[in-house]
């Protein structure tokens, strides 16, 4: 028998299978995909000796190749926002499918409110309101914004936690609801020309900088508050969440309006970022932000995963992304290796659960 | 005596369907920019004619489901049906699902549109003029920018499985293979499946690279606007570069105001929408209609974009 100890409550754990923490793993496969594309720079032919983290060609002061290294982040920095909120979700062993679409209609309801009045001089020709909906200060659409999607959240928290519709079910219903919303609000026309403080919302790395506040901010929340560890428990086992006095109903309906609070703000960053809003826009982000929290080692189960493991899920899609078209890999083929690439993280994280337990 | 006053009030309500003129159409998918131009050309068309009524859906991109519509249709007994088909390899299958009725394609070339009988026809823009018109300029554009010697730089290709992107990307090729064009190469191209978002995404990602380059062409205009919001977040003088793309979108020509967009190609897609309507029309009354109608397109740049303000 192997060394153990009490833990608390009596419970037993074996010191010898304490690992380190997931999310440093998940670290080490981010370095060993670096190193993977750097490989392949320095050695196919066809790629000239570049290097993908570093600046070979002194174009920067440091010896990083800054560009390479903002992209790999601003390009998931969107998405990644949406995946703060499903980390929530999917850690009370709900899901939520909705935030797509949603991040298309809250991106076409924001940016109507977000319209400027002239056009090089010209009265705008994507005007959706009249006047009075011209040039409003940029607090406007921003809360329009996420009021919408407190909405969204509060209806899907309702048919889930009081209506005990399936998670599953009740966001691919709001999924559907959300993309006609999209299609009807402009009938399916774009909504273009915002004002410039509208813009800088989610001008150069603004998309970033908010990706990391409230990365900061939520992971900070989920370890020290009420909050967070009763979205643990609830998520670790409900029904004795439920005994021990928390609210599970009320709680449940909170991380869904959040979730879609963070889902409808990615949307307005989303259209800030383009200076656009389509009803097309956001087209598998749901997918791809549930991708970003299993790598980054959630459980689909409940009760397990982290705002951090979230935030390097999502740097290993940025990496992933940024270094196939760095080696120039064909589209078809970067869809092909992103999915092998999902499923090989959730098969090597349940392969390391089973060893633990 | 029942049976007989409701077999006549059926009769009656027939009679006056007849009069009039039914018309369904399907679009590939209502969110995409240019499809709902033309499908506003449609409509608007539809609307302006007496006795004409006509019921658009929605195919979200959906082939079987497209087909299911066509066959709806033809249950329902329109008099003809227009089609903006989801997947341009699938022609036979919805020549064979629309039976007898007219049927019209629109904006997408079908592959059997050389096998069309003659109660079908297909309308739209000569695919092959666009990205030509385009690269073409753009060539021009750098000769006379003393880029004559060698010029590098990217292609943005629209949807991999689109007709129109591959055929536009042909014709980029094509071009720089002829001796008026062949200084100009390709550093790399890639997709950004006709969207603004992952344009920016994939051009900040070439920019990543250090590597000089002189032109941008993308397959459209939205993916041509992302090209410029990142070159113009990394501070590049758009002076310096030669973009490309194609539709004359409103965005797009405040972008070539701005002096940020150097060529784009009008394709009239509100003239193909009322072009669909008229055509299907025409089979309906039995008309001898060419098997493909062409509504031309036209090159936009700085120097006559006045003309195409008002449009799509």
């Amino acid at each position: 028998m192997a060394d153990t100890s009490q833990g608390t409550g009596g419970l037993t754990f074996d010191k010898s299978k304490r690992s380190w923490p997931n999310e440093l793993n998940i670290l080490l496969a981010l370095v060993i995909i670096i190193v993977i594309f750097e490989i392949i720079g320095q050695t196919a032919p066809y790629m000239r000796g570049q290097s993908f983290l570093f600046d070979t060609r002194d174009r920067f002061d440091s010896i990083f190749n800054e560009a390479r290294l903002q992209i790999i982040i601003l390009q998931v920095a969107i998405i990644g926002i949406i995946a703060l909120g499903v980390t929530q979700v999917i850690i009370t062993a709900g899901i939520d499918l909705s935030s797509g679409p949603l991040v298309a209609a809250t991106a076409m309801i924001a940016m109507s409110f977000a319209q400027t009045e002239l056009v090089n001089g010209n009265p705008n020709p994507k005007a959706i309101f009249g006047l009075w909906a011209m040039d409003l200060p940029v607090i406007v659409p921003v809360v329009v914004g996420v009021a919408f999607g407190a909405v969204i959240g509060a209806v899907n928290g309702t048919f889930v936690a009081f209506l005990r519709i399936p998670p599953f079910i009740a966001t691919l219903g709001m999924f559907l609801i959300c993309r006609g919303i999209a299609l009807w609000w402009s009938n399916g026309q774009p909504v273009s020309f915002p004002t410039e403080s509208y813009k800088f919302i989610g001008s150069g790395m603004m998309p970033v900088v908010w990706f990391v506040i409230l990365a900061i901010i939520f992971q900070l929340i989920m370890s020290f508050t009420v909050y967070g560890k009763h979205t643990y428990a609830i998520g670790s086992n409900e029904e004795a969440a439920r005994m021990s006095g928390i609210n599970v109903k009320r709680h449940k309906v909170l991380v869904y309006m959040i979730a879609s609070m963070l889902a409808a703000f990615a949307g307005v960053v989303l259209s800030s970022k383009g200076a656009t809003a389509q009803a097309g826009m956001g087209e598998f982000y749901e997918l791809f932000a549930i991708a970003m929290a299993v790598i980054g080692g959630i459980s689909l189960t409940g009760g397990r995963g982290s705002i951090i493991g979230t935030v390097l899920g999502a740097m290993v899609i940025g990496v992933i992304r940024s270094g196939f078209t760095y080696v120039k890999l064909d589209g078809s083929y970067q869809l092909m290796a992103m999915g092998g690439i999902i499923i090989a993280a959730v098969v090597l994280d349940q392969y390391r659960q089973r060893n633990k337990a | 005596m029942n049976k007989t006053l409701i077999a006549a009030s059926f009769a009656s309500l027939l009679g006056t369907t007849a009069i009039a003129q039914e018309i369904g159409a399907t679009i590939a998918a209502f969110d995409d920019n240019f499809l709902t131009v033309m499908r506003n050309g449609m409509t608007d068309h539809a609307a302006s004619l007496d006795g004409v009524s006509l019921q658009v859906e929605d195919a979200s991109n959906d082939l079987a489901k497209q087909i299911d519509q066509v066959k709806n249709f033809v249950a329902s007994g329109v008099d003809a049906i227009i089609v903006n088909i989801v997947d341009t390899s699938a022609g036979a299958a919805m020549t064979e699902a629309a039976g007898n009725p007219p049927l019209v394609f629109v904006n997408r070339q079908p592959d059997n549109v050389d096998s069309l009988p003659d109660t079908q026809a297909f309308v739209a823009s000569n695919e092959i003029e666009s990205g030509t018109l385009e690269a073409f300029e753009i060539c021009k554009n750098l000769r006379a920018a003393g880029k004559g010697s060698g010029a590098t730089g990217y292609l943005m290709n629209g949807e991999l499985s689109n007709q129109a992107a591959v055929q536009r990307s042909k014709d980029v090729h094509d071009v720089i293979g002829t001796d008026m064009c062949s200084f100009m190469t390709l550093i790399d191209e890639q997709t950004a499946n006709w969207s603004r978002d992952q344009a920016q995404d994939l051009m900040t990602n070439w920019l990543s690279s250090g590597e000089p380059f002189d032109f941008v062409i993308a397959n459209n205009d939205e993916m041509a606007i992302g090209a410029i919001q990142a070159m113009e977040t990394a501070g590049i003088d758009m002076a310096d570069v030669e973009v490309g793309g194609v539709d004359a979108t409103q965005d797009a020509l405040v972008a070539m105001q701005a002096g940020q967009l150097d060529v784009t190609v009008f394709q009239d897609a509100f003239g193909q929408g009322a072009g669909s309507v008229n055509t299907a029309l025409a089979l309906a009354a039995g008309e001898d209609v060419d098997s493909k109608v062409y509504i031309p397109f036209q090159l936009v740049v700085p120097g006559n974009i006045e003309n195409f303000l008002r449009k799509n």
